[in-house]
């Protein structure tokens, strides 16, 4: 579930009218490092399944964002 | 309009997470035809899916049409409550 998060710098101008955002980051999600998917991997129930948006645990990403707390749910 | 039992959202809800296993399994084994597991729960699935699909018809009515599902007395498989009204 550990979804990997990077960051990128993006330039601020001395003419921007807000204040520069300095790093933004975004949440690289788990089939990236995964290439092509072995077989039997460990899967949820189907009840868990249906709530989570996949079959297989390692797929599950719930794409947090980075101000939102990753709350702790009970089938990551 | 016939108010649907309580077990029914049960059921459906049911119905509904072995439908999502066959759907991702089908993706799966799009990409892994040799794999021998995977087909063996995408039966299994199937046969429940069956088993359910009866479960759920009774209560509900005809879930879907041209032959996938039988038909009641009257012909009644446009009757209320549709699927997004449930």
């Amino acid at each position: 579930m550990s979804t990997h998060r990077r960051v990128w710098y993006p330039y601020a101008s001395p003419f921007d009218p807000c204040p520069p955002i300095k790093a933004k980051t975004y949440s690289t999600p788990p089939n990236l490092f995964l290439g092509f998917q072995p077989p039997n991997l460990e899967q949820f129930t189907p009840m868990q399944a249906l709530r989570t948006g996949t079959l297989w645990k390692v797929f599950y990403d719930p794409w947090y964002s980075p101000y939102e707390a990753p709350r702790e749910d009970d089938h990551s | 309009m016939k108010q649907l039992p309580k077990e029914f959202y049960a059921a459906m809800e049911e119905l509904q997470a072995v439908d999502f296993v066959l759907v991702d399994l089908t993706l799966y084994l799009d990409t892994h035809p040799e794999d021998y597991e995977a087909i063996n729960q995408f039966n299994q699935f199937a046969k429940e899916r069956r088993r359910l699909k009866k479960v759920v018809e009774s209560m509900y009515g005809p879930l879907q049409q041209f032959g996938n599902s039988y038909s009641g007395y009257p012909w009644n498989w446009d009757d209320g409550p549709w699927p997004w009204q449930i």
